[in-house]
């Protein structure tokens, strides 16, 4: 990836959307850089009202805030918790923003959910 | 929250917890997956990120995230959970819907009509252009049937009412009426197939048969006549037995008419409209016996809350039991629905009786006509505006004049876009029918059939063509598509279509004279042609009778704007010409008329004068034209309307000449306006002096 530095330039100026390409590489924290490679994974994020979405990875911000592609909702049929059945509604493109996430879950492997767990720590 | 492993679904495999503290979903993962805690991960990344910086991929674009789903947003997400139940089935397990309505008889019977009239009211709001998830199938009988099979009367309403509704969404759906928006037929979700619904009409006389019979009973007791059989009363309250039996029977015969109605429309080649009318006839009658037994209801809440009469879903004024709006509000796409407010039952009983009588008219069609009178019968139709319902059954019978159909702004674009096709099929009729001609030229024979034809369908064609521009520029005034300062080339251009229009027609009748002398015609057949005569002749009259107003109007606003400059329109944005060209674009590409240009507009009517208006006599012509049609108009009170109107506007426009005359056009203290007072498309000079 072609990387555009330019110093000169305040960076509240510089486009917002190649920022991203610039910071790859070197200067990105570790936790950035991990969080990156979690793009196009299966996500399943729990929203305040009980409710659940399941979707692609497809954008956060520095706010918390995360876009899902494809995503799906899967809600519960009774008021009173669990168990109870859960139907599922096709959405789209959501975004969920940072205050109403309560759990947030990434599919993967075995072994990665090791390594993820060594980030957290 | 207590740890828990993650179960799969029958057969399905999950993935292990990573976090057991968290009460977890059923929600699988993938094989050889499992679902991992990443919040730490996130919080810690985020922090790290600079203000504004996003984490995304390739395929990312800001401007398509713009169009993503806020979740929790009231105004995109339909699926907030508020208070209230999650599902149907929740709904239903906490006795929102119960069957019977009630173990007292009596109050299952009143409940049951505060269902009915309920539903009534649900059924015209969704006919007024909501969906139908927030109004009819609100009802979560409906959207269990199966559930009220214990209780015949219920039963068989819902049944009758979902055969209803398919029928309606089928006719408007074939008949692709174009509307603002397409609510009407979005029904995904909703349980709208059934089987046996051919079925419902005889279980809805069966029932209907019973309480008739409980009404004979009841009405023998208080004869104290002897009982012919032992039946068994509707409700417990012998005093109520008659006034409940009656309510019930005549919401029931409606309900049954009502969907006679629809069937019988749907016939093909329009076998089924005078049966129809019946049927429409009886709805109304008993739409009345339905109004009356408000009084009868009314009187009986059973210390139940009475809504007011004015707002109430119900005769009763009780609220209905086994409604619920928000249940349905995930089967309307995944944006929120808008808020719907149920039409108040007086509301929906006078719905219902302007739609019967329009649906009415739309029967009263004679399948036996002429293409031109068919034109006016819609032109007339239109005219009370009618619903949605109505007019998609219209459409079904005349699919040819489809476009006409539409609503007014629908229809004048559609109308503008098939001039082009028009003109195009015009020219090529010409050009057949010259290449014809040249053919037989060297033939010395007379005009042989095919050529006769050819002609009589170019002169048709043309003929139409000007119907329709006349009805394109005559709509724009009824969608209020003109400001004043466009009147003026509004009606210097209708006048140009409608002389166009006449000379088509008149070569139209003299061609078929023609035909009639050389054929020789037997006397019989001469009446039907004096009949035909006549109404060309008359027909003519009426454009010579728009011809002399268009002209007359279109001068006055000339002479006003030469003279005094009034609607003179300077402004920075469009020039008169730029106008000029956006309103008969349409007109202007397809040639209708041809020549009709902005130079030929200016040429017109640069020169007016108030003076020589006056000595044109364009209003007194047009009163003269009034006069003599009045004969001809005797028996058709539409067209009588429209020549009183006429009247009134060439009367009053020769008054405002001649005060104009009098006082000047150039005096400061006259101030001219139009106001369309008297018909819907000439307007009527109003001076005022200050």
């Amino acid at each position: 990836m072609e990387e555009a530095e330019s110093f000169s330039n305040p960076s509240f100026l510089q486009d917002v959307s190649t920022r991203a390409s610039e910071r790859s590489g070197s200067d990105e924290s570790p936790a950035v850089a991990q969080l990156r490679k979690l793009l196009f994974r299966r996500i399943l994020i729990g929203a305040s009202d009980g409710r659940f979405f399941l979707g692609t990875f497809h954008c956060i911000d520095k706010q918390g805030n995360i876009i899902l592609q494809d995503a799906v909702e899967y809600r519960h049929t009774r008021r009173s918790g669990d168990p109870s059945p859960m139907e599922q509604r096709c959405l789209g493109l959501i975004l969920i923003p940072a205050s109403c996430r309560t759990s947030c879950h990434a599919e993967c492997s075995i072994d990665e959910q090791i390594s993820l767990l060594s980030i957290n720590k | 929250m207590a740890s828990r492993l993650v179960q799969g679904q029958e057969g399905e495999t999950g993935g292990r917890l990573a976090d057991p503290s968290i009460s977890y979903p059923i929600i699988p993962a993938g094989e050889q997956t499992v679902w991992a805690d990443v919040s730490p991960l996130i919080a810690s990344a985020c922090n790290d990120l600079q203000d504004g910086q996003l984490i995304h991929g390739e395929n990312f674009s800001l401007f398509a995230a713009m169009s993503a789903l806020e979740i929790m947003d009231p105004k995109m997400d339909a699926g907030v959970e508020k208070c209230g139940y999650y599902s149907i089935e929740e709904a239903i397990e906490n006795n929102v819907a119960p069957v019977p309505l009630s173990l007292n008889p009596t109050l299952d019977v009143q409940r049951v009509i505060d269902v009915i009239d309920h539903l009534f009211s649900c059924e015209a709001t969704w006919y007024k252009g909501h969906t139908l998830a927030q109004t009819v199938f609100s009802c979560i009988y409906l959207l269990r049937i199966e559930r009220t099979s214990s209780h015949a009367l219920l039963h068989s309403y819902c049944r009758i009412m979902r055969a209803t509704c398919n029928a309606v969404i089928s006719v408007v759906s074939d008949s692709r009426t174009h509307e603002e928006e397409d609510l009407f037929t979005m029904a995904y979700g909703l349980p709208l197939k059934g089987e046996g619904d051919e079925k419902c009409l005889s279980i809805l006389n069966s029932v209907e048969e019973t309480i008739s019979r409980q009404l004979r009973a009841c009405k023998a007791q208080s004869l104290k006549k002897k009982q012919l059989e032992d039946i068994e009363p509707l409700q417990s309250n012998p005093d109520l037995e008659e006034g409940y039996c009656r309510a019930l029977l005549c919401r029931l015969r409606f309900r049954k008419h009502y969907y006679l109605v629809l069937t019988s429309m749907k016939k093909p080649q329009g076998k089924g409209l005078e049966l129809a009318r019946k049927h429409v006839a009886s709805c109304l009658s008993e739409l009345t016996h339905i109004t009356k037994s408000q009084e009868f209801l009314r009187a009986l809440s059973y210390g139940f809350h009475q809504d007011d009469i004015q707002s109430s879903t119900t005769a009763s004024g009780c609220r209905p039991i086994g409604f619920d709006a928000s249940l349905n509000n995930r089967f309307s796409a995944p944006t929120p629905p808008r808020a719907t407010h149920i039409l108040s039952w007086k509301e929906a009983v006078s719905y219902f009786q302007k739609l019967l009588s329009d649906l009415d008219f739309v029967c009263s069609l004679n399948t036996d006509l002429v293409l031109d009178d068919v034109f006016c019968f819609i032109v007339q139709f239109q005219k009370p505006q009618p619903d949605l319902v109505a007019r998609a059954h219209l459409q079904l019978i005349i699919n040819l004049l489809k476009i006409l159909c539409a609503n007014t702004a629908w229809q004048r674009r559609k109308l503008g876009k098939i001039l082009q096709d028009w003109s195009v099929l015009s020219l090529q009729l010409e050009i057949a029918f010259k290449r014809e001609i040249g053919e037989t030229l060297n033939v010395m024979v007379d005009e042989n059939m095919s050529t006769k034809v050819s002609k009589h369908l170019l002169r048709w064609t043309e003929e139409r063509t000007y119907w329709i521009a006349s009805r394109f520029l005559t709509l724009g005034f009824e969608l209020e598509l003109y400001s004043p300062y466009d009147y003026c080339m509004v009606y210097w251009f209708m006048y140009l279509v409608f002389m166009k229009l006449l000379e088509k027609i008149q070569l139209q009748s003299a061609a078929n004279n023609e035909n009639s002398q050389r054929k020789g015609k037997k006397k019989k057949d001469h009446g039907k042609d004096q009949i035909r005569d006549a109404s060309f002749s008359s027909s003519t009259l009426l454009i010579h009778c728009y011809i002399c107003l268009s002209e007359g109007l279109a001068m006055i606003l000339a002479a006003l704007r030469n003279e005094s400059k009034a609607f003179h329109m300077v402004g920075p944005f469009n020039g008169e010409e730029e106008r000029f060209i956006q309103h008969f674009d349409l007109l202007l590409k397809a040639h209708v008329p041809e020549h009709a240009t902005y130079y030929l507009f200016k040429e017109s009517t640069g020169h007016a004068r108030i003076s020589s208006i006056i000595k044109d006599n364009c209003f007194r012509e047009a009163q003269k034209i009034i006069t003599s049609l009045r004969g001809s108009y005797a028996g058709n009170s539409d067209k009588l309307i429209e020549l009183q109107q006429l009247e009134q506007v060439a009367e009053r426009n020769r008054v405002a000449l001649s005060v104009i005359d009098q006082i000047g056009a150039r005096d400061p203290s006259l101030t001219v306006s139009f106001e369309f007072t008297h018909h819907p498309h000439f307007a009527i000079a109003v001076i005022k002096r200050s």
